[in-house]
């Protein structure tokens, strides 16, 4: 085999593993287009699944739930995380083996028994105190306990990559803790945050197995919308909303490319 | 805020030095940084022992409570869960559960070794592309997988179902019957592993191949080996840390995979996972769903430990940290 056939042959490989990646998604696109009723076949064009899907306030419902709790979860494990990565920084001399293991934990647990035992333990505290009812809140809950670890190990790296004496210029010129959180911390963590707040909306919105478990009978995000659409019988509306979902990441991910050229440049 | 306080050894030294002023302004300085250890890790500490460790130790002991009514737990203690999970119910032995969790071994293994299969050669092409291409050819390898894992398995669905040009190609093969789908089978839940864990074993596999000191493979060359013998002792060594750390990043979560056993595999295609969940969401036995899910975190466990191991032996580790 020469050199050159073997780099063709590699580019096709390339090209059918393309196909792969991308077939299922196009054919969610395509149909989410289709006049007829019939997953099977394509009939013509037509956006009549997109003006019932603006119709359908259930749907409507689900994409609010799905921003407040990206939003609110990525918020809350910003302030918590952040606080955590620098203290892992600052205090990296002394032993935190058990922080890093504590950190660790919502990463390696495997999604279905980290859903399931907050779902058994929220019931079970909801029983007993009143408090917890599966709703938005057990749910943002549940989010930010898998944000955490995300957002304090990119700020953790940020300040490691820092220069040690930043810190202590910052203290020689007599600035107060506040000052130097304001005006020297902040500002330099700044990339750090943006990214690490990005990361978790996006994990959040691409959540579904902890939200299943978590959510209330009227906290349905979109996955779980769909989700349940699909069980009960499939309806083209869902290849719409799935689209828009397609569209939001595909606008994402030129975003990023285009930010992370502007960075190089 | 300054390195210098932050760098006292031991209490021991302070203590020894106590008396004088200079050492009480250390000590002082001691209580605040710990003040300050407190003040910035606890919440979250708090938070992730609060919301995660302690609802894993319940529900580690709601397997070993008996099965109430609607599927709660209740008192006394038994580890009747335990026996009902390998297999011994009303009835006497039967195999299901031992077939569930069998099952979801062998989809982990084979979905692992197609995954690498597959990402080995992409990501070794990507290599050879222009330096302005990579990240957008990484990137397109990527995106997928933002995408929600529903939504990107219902397009499994309608590709799978019956006749559609997939599906009637492989009836007119004859390996379905006609009008029959591809889907719900155990052939389209190894699809849709694949499919889902395929940008987790390119990317490691990438650093691995752009880290690759290509001296070493000209001097295989240069001492006649074969390309076959040149990519074994030369190359194949040196990617072997980013292919662990695929390995852990694939067959963990395929292990504990739910959603697209659920969707794509119907009662016949079930893994741990399914049976977990629906011990909890049917209400039907919440020890028998908690003592899976411990099964499960055992074989995690190992999993991790083993990868760890293998990665240390290798030399290469600091890639396979998790």
């Amino acid at each position: 085999m020469n050199k050159r056939s073997f780099k063709r042959g590699l580019k096709g490989f390339w090209w059918l593993t393309m196909a792969f990646m991308y077939l299922p998604l196009a054919v969610v696109m395509l149909f989410s287009f289709n006049a007829a009723n019939s997953a099977a076949h394509f009939t013509g064009f037509s956006l009549r699944w997109y003006t019932k899907l603006l119709a359908n306030q259930e749907i409507i419902n689900a994409i609010g739930n799905t921003l407040v709790l990206a939003i609110v979860s990525s918020v809350i494990a910003l302030v918590i995380g952040c606080l955590i990565g620098y203290g892992m920084y600052r205090h990296r001399h002394r032993k935190l083996g058990w922080l890093i293991i504590l950190i660790y934990l919502p990463i390696v647990l495997p999604d279905i028994v980290f859903g399931i035992s907050e779902m058994a333990f929220f019931v079970q505290i909801h029983q007993l105190t009143g408090f917890l009812k599966p709703g938005l809140g057990t749910m943002i809950i549940a989010h930010v306990t898998f944000e955490i670890p995300f957002v304090a190990l990119i700020v953790y790296s940020r300040f490691v990559g820092l220069d040690p004496t930043l810190f202590e210029a910052a203290k020689d010129l007599y600035a107060t803790p506040f000052k130097r959180v304001m005006h020297f911390m902040l500002p330099t963590i700044k990339p750090a945050l943006i990214s690490a707040f990005f990361l978790s909306f996006t994990l959040s919105v691409d959540d579904f197995v902890i939200s299943f478990f978590t959510s209330g009978p009227e906290s349905a995000t979109l996955p779980i919308y769909i989700w349940s659409a699909i069980k009960k019988g499939i309806s083209p509306e869902i290849n719409a909303i799935a689209t828009l979902m397609i569209g939001a990441v595909a606008l994402a991910a030129i975003m990023s490319l285009l930010l992370s050229r502007r960075r190089a440049a | 805020m300054s390195t210098s306080d932050t760098r006292i050894p031991t209490r021991q030294r302070a203590v020894a030095n106590a008396g004088g002023a200079a050492v009480s302004t250390r000590s002082r300085a001691m209580v605040m940084e710990a003040r300050h250890l407190l003040f910035t890790v606890s919440p979250g500490a708090a938070w992730i022992i609060v919301f995660l460790v302690l609802p894993s130790v319940y529900l580690m002991a709601v397997a070993f409570m008996s099965n109430g009514p609607y599927g709660l737990p209740q008192m006394p203690l038994s580890v009747d869960s335990f026996k009902q999970l390998s297999g011994f119910g009303f009835l006497g032995w039967s195999p299901g559960n031992l077939y569930t969790l069998l099952r979801s071994l062998w989809q982990t293994f084979l979905s692992t070794v197609l995954v690498v299969i597959v990402a080995y050669p992409i990501a070794y092409y990507i290599t050879t592309c222009r330096e302005k291409w990579r990240p957008i050819m990484l990137l397109a390898v990527v995106v997928p997988s933002w995408t929600n894992q529903v939504i990107r398995t219902f397009g499994w669905m309608n590709l799978l179902a019956p006749n559609t040009p997939l599906s009637d190609l492989a009836s007119t093969l004859g390996l379905i019957s006609p009008n029959m789908g591809l889907y719900p089978s155990n052939f389209a839940v190894t699809l849709g592993l694949v499919y889902n864990f395929l940008p987790f074993m390119v990317l490691p596999l990438y650093a691995a191949f752009e880290k690759l000191d290509t001296a070493q493979v000209e001097a295989a060359q240069d001492l006649y080996a074969s390309p076959l013998k040149a990519f074994w002792h030369a190359v194949f060594p040196q990617t072997l840390p980013g292919l662990l750390a695929g390995v852990v990043l694939v067959a963990i979560p395929a292990f504990g995979m739910y959603v697209i056993p659920e969707l794509l595999g119907g009662g016949k295609g079930m893994m741990l996972g399914n049976l977990v969940a629906t011990q909890f969401s049917g209400g039907s036995n919440w020890p028998l769903g908690a003592a899976g899910a411990i099964l499960m975190l055992i074989a995690t466990f190992i999993g991790l430990f083993a990868m760890r191991r293998i990665g240390k032996r290798l030399g290469g580790g600091e890639e396979v940290v998790i």
